[in-house]
């Protein structure tokens, strides 16, 4: 072995064990997050739903957490007027929000800094977004730009950096241009550009987009905060049916079966380093389409490096919204996303809300 | 002579093989060069990306709550979400309005034998102009077509070929059939009814090859224009149907009753796969299904499995195994069982239930001798089920 890969592993080694401090050793059922007497009842299939408010301020080391495993960290950033009805997010407002997000989930005082202990100078990193809706319900461009810019004063040159969704398509309508070449950040759909041969990946094998398999060696998860009509909500997790060449394939039973193993597959699980939701807007209620009706101002960003961690808050922040405007909640629409929980069964991090720290910065 | 006893020579073996094209060989995907000219028109094959969907009015859908569809295409009834797609992938949920995405753009096109399908009671030695465009409502782990067949259509390469295009070509072609076949037809049930009613304004017939998961509604539409259906009977157990085909098996038997019903001339077709399906017992009760609620007379045919797409484990299914399912399915009373997948069995060519005489000698894809007269057997004079001119 030389003397850079033994470096390399070093780095590895490290990565993963700081990885499993910050994103908890212990997966526990979600259920347990909203304490047995929650309101809502098991509706949407054994998953309680959250009682209102329940988790709102951070839990820290609440009630069943390990005393020696500390709580992944999701931090949530508001930023009032942050996005005006019509308008692009004020520059200033979405800095501050993303950026003391990504510092807070990365543990440090500045994104660039919590960029620079996430991302390794010679990491190909991918940006997934999720354009399907188009803008006004997909991530804002502004918002992945500064992701980038941080990214490269972290020490990722542009050229490694790819925004990149399914096809060129969706990410022209959500207000990306394609660039395929240059030096700079390119922005590539997979369009037809899959594996030739499929793989498995659980309940189901697909083909992956080349892109992840050949050229990505690190992964940011931009998603959005949005009800989706069949798996309850689509945040980050629900994000990678866009790396597979047969989502079409994958919604039976509430998505259930798919969306966690999905995102167990080694090319997703091992590249995953930072998961950023855009709730800018959000949308509790008919998606995964755009619905003006059931957009709110969320005007706030998340961000963590706990997969899971994030997706049990967001969850949580679109029920709080359902209460709000009074929808029965997703597990009365029997739609509740139980995935999440499975999610943390398979290791990929923490579901339940009083082992999460939900930190507002 | 007996059908067990009859094999042909090497040679004859040899010469058929030729004679067909190695058709069996012959990749479902693509296009045969030799049709290239004919579609010169619409332009070559090319990727269809995302920007060479073209959206066409679905049929067999309504609307739900918000803007929400239900489709009513087949059993799985897909309740589509605004910009979602059905199981599918080929029918779109636009604003509340369903399109299909896959109408007049075939991925794959070949002039092929009619028992490629395979139909062995129809027309039997003549060529099927056959095509397919992408996506089905299965997913079959074993699927040979997979690079289409579990393909949305942005991911394959397609040309703009609308039905009347379809018909010319199988008449310059001399093609008395056009095939719709390789993928799952169902889902793109609208351009099968236009080829369907194109190909009859142009005195074609038009046969479809399917899973038959589909319901009433289309089915009994689909009828009205369509000249024969295959069905492929994955098996005879729910449990396969779910754990290997992601669908369910009690629409599919529905679909044949119907079919009877309906006066279809129905062929079906059975992909024996190594310790899923090729228990004697279960070959048995499939077979008194067919005999009990089809009749006697239905062609089944028994193929061979090999290794495909997500099914790598399993061996090639052994020809003894084959074997026994023949036997099974004629124990059981049915006349017309056909061995698929074994070039040169006995069982490839067609006998006379009455004298036991063999009527139509095959070996592969190839038709070496076609004996039936007037739809009879020329020894005994019984009539042939099937449709032979």
């Amino acid at each position: 072995m030389s003397e850079r890969e033994r470096h390399s592993v070093d780095d590895e080694r490290r990565r993963v064990l700081r990885t499993l401090v910050l994103g908890g050793l212990a997966a526990t059922p979600l259920a347990r997050a909203f304490g047995e007497g929650a309101s809502g009842g098991s509706g949407g299939g054994g998953v309680p739903a959250p009682a209102a408010g329940a988790g709102s301020a951070a839990a820290g080391s609440g009630s069943g957490a390990s005393p020696s495993v500390r709580a992944p960290v999701v931090a949530r950033a508001h930023r009032a007027g942050v996005l005006s009805e019509g308008s692009a997010p004020d520059p200033r407002k979405l800095a501050a929000a993303v950026g003391s997000a990504v510092a807070r989930a990365g543990g440090e005082d500045t994104p660039v800094a919590a960029l620079r202990r996430l991302f390794r100078p010679n990491d190909v990193v991918g940006i997934k977004v999720n354009c399907i809706a188009g803008r006004g319900l997909a991530p804002h461009p502004d918002l992945v730009g500064r992701l980038t810019g941080w990214l490269q004063e972290a020490g990722v040159p542009a050229r490694n950096i790819i925004i990149w969704d399914r096809t060129d398509r969706e990410l022209a309508g959500a207000g990306y241009t394609v660039t395929r070449g240059g030096d700079g950040v390119r922005v590539i759909g997979t369009n037809d550009a899959y594996e030739t041969t499929p793989r498995e990946w659980g309940p189901t094998g697909s083909c992956f987009a080349k892109l992840l398999v050949e050229d990505l060696t690190a992964l940011i998860n931009v998603g959005v905060l949005k009800d989706h009509d069949l798996a309850g909500v689509s945040l980050g997790l629900k994000n990678w049916y866009g790396a597979i060449n047969n989502p079409n394939k994958c919604h039976d039973d509430g998505a259930a079966p798919y969306i966690p193993h999905l995102a167990a597959s080694p090319l997703i699980r091992e590249k995953l380093r930072l998961t950023v939701i855009d709730g800018l807007r959000g949308q509790c209620h008919g998606g995964p389409g755009r619905s003006p009706r059931w957009s709110w101002p969320y005007e706030g960003v998340l961000a963590s490096t706990d997969p899971v961690a994030i997706e049990s808050v967001g969850y949580r922040e679109i029920e709080d919204r359902r209460r709000a405007v009074g929808l029965k909640s997703l597990a009365e629409e029997k739609r509740a996303p139980r995935w999440i929980e499975t999610a943390a069964k398979l290791g990929l991090g923490e579901s339940d809300l009083r082992r999460i720290r939900l930190e507002d910065v | 002579m007996t059908p067990e006893n009859d094999g042909p020579g090497r040679r004859e073996f040899l010469a058929a093989l030729a004679a067909s094209g190695c058709a069996a060989c012959l990749a479902a995907t693509g296009w045969s060069p030799a049709l290239a000219e004919d579609t010169a028109d619409a332009g070559s094959l090319v990727p269809t990306g995302d920007a060479g969907l073209v959206a066409t009015p679905a049929r067999w859908w309504k609307k739900k709550d918000g803007l929400k569809v239900e489709c009513g295409l087949c059993p799985r009834r897909c309740v589509v979400a605004d910009i979602e797609r059905g199981m599918c992938g080929v029918r779109e949920n636009r604003g509340g309005d369903y399109v299909t995405l896959v109408h007049s753009r075939p991925c794959s096109m070949h002039l092929d034998p009619v028992e490629k399908k395979p139909f062995f009671h129809v027309l039997p030695g003549t060529p099927s102009l056959s095509l397919a465009a992408a996506g089905c409502n299965f997913e079959c782990r074993f699927c040979q077509n997979w690079e289409i067949a579990q393909a949305r259509p942005e991911q394959v390469k397609s040309v703009a070929l609308p039905p009347e295009a379809v018909a010319a070509i199988a008449r310059r072609n001399n093609a008395p059939t056009i095939a719709c076949t390789y993928t799952e037809p169902v889902v793109w049930s609208e351009y099968v009814y236009d080829i369907a009613a194109a190909g009859r304004k142009a005195g074609l017939r038009t046969l479809m090859v399917s899973n038959g998961y589909i319901e009433e509604e289309p089915l009994r539409d689909l009828c009205t224009v369509l000249g024969a259906v295959k069905i492929d009977l994955k098996a005879f157990t729910g449990k396969f149907y779910k754990e290997t085909c992601h669908g369910e098996m009690k629409p599919v038997l529905e679909t044949l009753k119907r079919l009877k019903k309906h006066g279809m001339w129905t062929e079906i077709v059975v992909l024996i796969v190594p310790t899923l399906n090729d228990d004697p017992g279960e070959i048995r009760e499939m077979s008194r299904f067919v005999h009990g609620e089809l009749g006697p007379e239905v062609p089944i045919h028994f193929t061979r499995f090999h290794p495909s797409f997500r099914l790598m484990n399993l061996p090639s299914t052994p020809v003894p195994t084959i074997d026994r399912a023949v036997e099974t399915a004629r124990a059981a009373g049915l006349q017309f069982v056909y061995a698929g997948n074994v070039p040169g069995h006995p069982a490839e060519s067609t006998w006379c239930p009455g004298c036991n005489r063999r009527l139509i000698h095959r070996v592969g894809l190839a038709v070496l001798e076609n004996r039936i007269t007037g739809g009879r057997c020329p020894d005994c004079r019984r009539k042939i089920p099937g449709i032979w001119a």
